[in-house]
């Protein structure tokens, strides 16, 4: 018998032997050459206050991407975190204003409610097997109901001041020099891209949207894999629907409406698959920096409204097929081309 | 090969926002590098009501020398407003006209904008943040108005009582909720019945649906009003839709409304004076702009009936 | 039994419908390749599935290492050290061989993947079975026999020992046979035990000590693999003496039908043949030799590059399955789930899909009696087994399923069939049937072509053969004067 001696492994030091780094190179690329376009059509695109401002807008997108991101990579998908974020800026909006409860406390209850949404999501999806897209559909319409209920059907009055602090701490205030929905940003992105490729949680996910059966037959808690992912999904809406109560002081019904798409759109650039089983965080932010740049930068260079949506379909339609050509890896073209 | 094909649709990607930059707005105006940015920053593109705000600002820009740009979300919404509110500044912007979507939620974005040396003026819907002026319709008087216009139509056509069904937009704009209820307080007291009012954000299509609702569930409807354009489009259809003698009353001017009118499934429409509201503004604006005496702090710019003549 | 690892007796198992298993026996012991043969729904899979947990069995006792089992379930089955290594691979595409490996089992450290531990971990494991993998590599990117090995390593590193290995080698080429049989020996050193499931019964020879026979969900018998024979085995399965296992029938040779030349498409190169009526050619050759590729070309599903295709002396253009079923060409494809058939419709659906044009009007309108009559004359003629014609596709076994597929074909006067590995994964007795079938196209004046990987079966059923090796036709043999070795030469000949 020979002897089994544990190799020593040799460290892969290029970036591009990351899983899927492939794609986010190359919209990474794209992202930079677009904000210099836009910066040369109008220098004040560039200005530090354009520059601080945008990234203040990607921020809920990209924290919104990253938990629908999460329930792609299982082959899943969640329709309902528009609807969640906006459930989440009515309560909280409700719970300051109408109810006088502490900022921190309305918090606290927002983020729960939101979960819960999440937990019933993933259940359903898990558990009683209904498609993802049906169960959350589903729920979409709930909590887009139960934003309506919160307040009796109306938008409720501005938050108090004793919320000034929850208004900079999710909006309104700077922190060395950048807004404080950044910092949250960064910081929930670190934990969730630690948790998607670092913990087992994480590698679960990978391994559902990759091959269900295989992963369950090797022992892998199914259910409680698939309905983590929806739980994370539903906080980070919450999460964005606090920011939202704080942007604009006062808690809207029609808050959130259709960012789960814009969650879909930011991923699927940034190279997350539909299919499943691929994709990484870094993509999502990335695509949703360049959602951010083209809405901000398009208003910047002039281009009417609806072109806007024009130029932003084609982008989602082009890395799809970058995606699906990544995917079927050795590519003919002239044979992709004659059908 | 997967690498060259990447590449080619990155170049895509990039090619197709050229696409987008290449057509810019028309209203942008060419001006010299001195002269000052105003922002029109309306609640949404698609109304004929803000194109026509817009008409009338771009025109006195133009003949004043001011850069000129209009912006505002793709629909109704107030997060994207503030961002909307937030990139003017950023875009240098020297003054902004404003309509508010909501009077609170846009309230911090203009203080912040104040903050940083932006001047502010309303137009058609103002903000709870105090500005140098505000031109917009007396929305209650508006209403009350075109409820005395229901009330005389309704006696001459000889119906002194009966429903009346109001298509409404939503319950968080303002502008419309006191059409509403200046259109109520008088029609109430003339004795009629209103039905609980249908919002249907304004949408044509929506509205009609509604407003046929009202008349084929109550026999005897004999009025329906409208509080904003689309309402009114929805309602006058609804009413030709059915072939029944309803007096239609509505808010707002279009081509759709015209057409309304001539035909007489609208008896008559509150025509509010966006045009004058961009018009002045801009005038006004440039007034503040240029440190001189802006006028009156409140200007309501008024309705003009227009009436069917059948 | 004394010393057994496993063992089990009088075990029964029921579904709705159906007795799966009746009373069986069945024992292993440590150190042993231990086959178990029968034709498709003896119940051999369904005793593989009370083994490692997915069912649990309504009667009889089930004993590891002498103890009772009495509760099961494929995590349980795990920490027991039993294993399976499903036929259709399972494994996880879009992860690594490590990943895949630890899949459910990872180890962390402060709650952190160890995942450097772990790919050190792996490579030991595939070391030991001296397989050359690198563990960061992605599934996705290997072949299917080195798939197969990162399974049966995975295997080895969750300590089982008892492997149940289904169909380990219906994917694989002569030479990653030999690899596998030399890991299975591997592990026979090392104490596992073995239970081995397949149709190709050549290759038994290699490996196998015993071997135990279901038929019809009921044990037959078990023996020493050297005191028995293949006749014998066979005669066991089927219940009955098979004595033509290659019913060849005699050419009646007729005119040439097609003509291929100088044929290139993807990795064919240059390919020139000629095919008459009333002939079966069997293509041979190793794995990625291209024979897929080039029955592809034919029938439209690749593209041809360049080349020229000849039916009945006139040239003619095949750009998609379209143009190549109307000119009377056709091909059961190599994977029939998911090349071959909808599985999710019905053998009517099925077959009334590839006649559309024969049963529906100017309109679009399908005539379903004309369907239906269609459909029962193909489950006559070629005695497919279902009970109504509105049986799913994906319920009939693998012989049925692949009689579909070639029956959708029989009802159009094909010029040319190609069939594309028509017998892989099916048992015995059906297999003979679709021989039966070939023939019967031979007899009717139809070319045949048949590609195949089992060379026994090319020899026995071709007149001629075709060898090809990296994309190129090497040889051009008659079957009846050649023999596996003089293939083997063909279909090895790189250099030329």
């Amino acid at each position: 018998m020979e002897n089994t001696q544990v190799p020593v492994r040799q460290k892969q030091l290029r970036v591009t032997s990351i899983r899927g780094m492939g794609q986010v190179i190359s919209v990474t690329a794209a992202l930079l050459v677009m904000t210099v376009i836009f910066g040369i059509i109008n220098p004040s695109f560039f200005s530090s206050d354009n520059m601080t401002n945008l990234l203040r807008q990607v921020v809920p997108i990209m924290i919104i991407g990253m938990g629908q991101s999460f329930v792609l990579i299982t082959g899943g998908i969640d329709l309902s975190i528009g609807s969640v974020a906006g459930m989440s800026c009515m309560i909280s909006a409700t719970l300051m204003t109408a109810a006088h409860m502490n900022p921190i406390l309305a918090c606290i209850i927002t983020l729960i409610a939101a979960c819960m949404v999440g937990l019933v999501n993933g259940l359903l999806v898990s558990k009683t097997k209904l498609p993802a897209f049906i169960a959350t559909l589903g729920t979409m319409i709930i909590a887009r109901g139960i934003a309506q209920l919160a307040n009796g059907n109306l938008n409720t009055d501005g938050i108090p001041e004793a919320a000034d602090g929850f208004k900079n701490l999710f909006y309104y205030g700077k922190t060395f020099g950048l807004y404080n929905p950044v910092w949250i940003g960064i910081i929930l992105f670190a934990i969730f891209t630690i948790i998607l490729s670092k913990t087992t949680t994480g590698r679960h996910t990978y391994a559902i949207g990759s091959n269900y059966e295989a992963a369950k037959l090797s022992g892998v808690n199914v259910v409680k894999a698939e309905t983590k992912v929806y739980i994370f999904s539903a906080f980070l809406a919450g999460v964005v629907g606090l920011m939202l109560t704080a942007q604009s002081g006062m808690g809207t019904m029609n808050a959130g409406t259709s960012y789960e798409l814009n969650a879909v759109a930011a991923s699927v650039i940034g190279g997350v698959s539909t299919m499943g089983g691929q994709g990484l965080l870094i993509g999502t932010v990335i695509g949703s920096f360049i959602w951010g740049v083209l809405n901000n930068g398009l208003q910047f260079a002039g281009a009417p409204l609806a072109l806007r949506n024009l130029v932003i379909g084609v982008v989602v339609i082009v890395s799809v097929l970058i995606d699906r050509v990544a995917r079927s890896g050795n590519v003919d073209l002239k044979k992709w081309l004659k059908f | 090969m997967k690498k060259l094909l990447s590449l080619l649709l990155v170049v895509m990607l990039v090619m197709s926002v050229f696409a987008g930059c290449a057509e810019s707005d028309a209203t942008a105006s060419d001006v010299t590098k001195e002269a000052k940015l105003v922002y029109l920053i309306t609640m949404d593109k698609m109304d004929q009501h803000w194109v026509n705000v817009d008409k009338g600002a771009s025109v006195m820009a133009a003949g004043l020398g001011l850069k000129y740009k209009w912006d505002a979300p793709d629909v109704k919404d107030n997060a994207k407003q503030i961002e909307a509110v937030n990139n003017a500044v950023a875009d240098n912007a020297d003054l902004i006209l404003l309509a508010a979507n909501d009077p609170q939620a846009i309230s911090e974005a203009v203080k912040n904008a104040k903050a940083k040396g932006v001047k502010i003026i309303y137009v058609d819907s103002a903000a709870n943040e105090p500005a140098i002026a505000t031109l917009s319709t007396n929305n209650y008087q508006a209403g009350a108005l075109a409820a005395t216009t229901m009330l005389d139509e309704l006696a001459g056509a000889g119906m002194t009582s009966g429903k009346i069904g109001i298509i409404g937009v939503n319950t968080a704009t303002n502008s419309t909720m006191d059409r509403e209820n200046g259109f109520r307080a008088v029609v109430e007291a003339a004795g009629y019945d209103i039905l609980t009012t249908e919002y249907k954000d304004g949408d044509a299509a929506a509205s009609q649906e509604s407003a046929y609702g009202f008349i084929v569930g109550n026999e005897d409807l004999v009025g329906l009003y409208g509080t904003n354009e689309g309402s009114t489009v929805g309602v006058g259809n609804a009413i030709k839709a059915s072939g029944k003698s309803i007096i239609g009353i509505g808010f707002d001017k279009s081509d759709a409304i015209q057409g309304l009118l001539n035909d007489g499934s609208l008896k008559a429409a509150m025509a509010q004076n966006p045009f004058t509201m961009g018009y002045l503004g801009v005038a006004q604006a440039y007034a503040a702009l240029n440190d001189e005496s802006t006028g009156p702090a409140v200007i309501d710019t008024g309705v003009a009936v227009l009436r069917s003549n059948k | 039994m004394k010393g057994s690892l496993l063992e089990l007796k009088n075990v029964s198992k029921s579904f709705p419908g159906v007795k799966a298993l009746d009373g069986v026996s069945f024992d292993l012991k440590a150190g042993e390749v231990h086959a178990l043969l029968g034709e498709n729904g003896a119940g051999k899979s369904t005793l593989m599935k009370i083994i490692s947990g997915i069912h649990k069995r309504d009667e009889g006792s089930y004993k590891i290492g002498g103890k009772e089992i009495t509760d099961i379930n494929p995590k349980i089955a795990q920490s027991l050290g039993i294993a399976i290594i499903h036929q259709e691979l399972n494994m996880c595409q879009d992860l690594t061989v490590a990943e895949n490996m630890f899949l459910g089992r990872e180890e962390t450290k402060f709650g952190l993947l160890a995942q450097n531990h772990l790919n050190d971990k792996a490579k030991a494991v595939l070391e030991q079975l001296k397989i050359d993998i690198d563990p960061e590599m992605v599934i996705r990117k290997l072949s299917v026999s080195k798939q197969q090995m990162v399974e049966i390593a995975k295997a080895l590193s969750t300590n089982a020992r008892i492997l149940i290995m289904d169909e380990p080698t219906s994917a694989l080429t002569e030479k990653e046979c030999k690899e596998l049989f030399r890991i299975i020996n591997e592990l026979k050193q090392n104490g596992c035990a073995i239970v081995y499931i397949s149709h190709r019964l050549e290759e038994l020879e290699e490996i196998t000590d015993r071997v135990s026979i279901f038929r019809d969900g009921q044990y037959i018998i078990t023996k020493p693999f050297n005191e028995t024979n293949l006749d014998e085995i066979i005669s066991y399965m089927v219940g009955r003496e098979i004595t033509e296992k290659f019913p060849k029938i005699a050419s009646q040779k007729g005119k040439k039908i097609l003509e291929v030349r100088n044929l290139n498409s993807g990795i064919v190169k240059d390919a020139s043949f000629d095919l008459f009526a009333g002939e079966i050619i069997g293509f041979s050759g190793l794995m990625g030799a291209g024979r897929t590729e080039l029955v592809k070309a034919l029938f439209g599903a690749e593209r041809i590059e360049s080349g020229e295709v000849i039916l009945y002396g006139e040239r003619i253009k095949i750009s998609s399955p379209k143009d190549a079923i109307s000119h009377g060409i056709v091909l059961g494809p190599e994977d029939r789930k998911s090349e071959g058939l909808c599985t999710k419709l019905s053998i009517r659906e099925n077959i009334g899909l590839a006649n559309l044009d024969q049963i529906s009007n100017k309109w679009g309108l399908i005539d379903k009696e004309k369907e239906k009559t269609l459909t029962e004359k193909a489950i006559k003629d070629l005695k497919i087994k279902t009970p109504s014609i509105e049986q799913d596709a994906k319920n009939l076994s693998g012989g049925n399923q692949q009689k579909v597929v070639v029956g959708k074909w029989m009802v159009r006067d094909a010029k040319v069939v190609i069939f594309d590995e028509p017998t892989r994964g099916i048992d015995v007795a059906a297999k003979v049937e679709i021989y039966n079938i070939m023939n019967q196209l031979k007899e009717q004046g139809v070319g045949v072509i048949f590609v195949s990987s089992e060379m026994p079966e090319v020899i026995g059923m071709s007149d001629r053969i075709l060898v090809m090796c990296n994309g190129k036709i090497t040889g051009d043999l008659k079957a009846n004067q050649t023999t596996q070795d003089e293939i083997l030469h063909y279909a090895t000949q790189y250099s030329n």
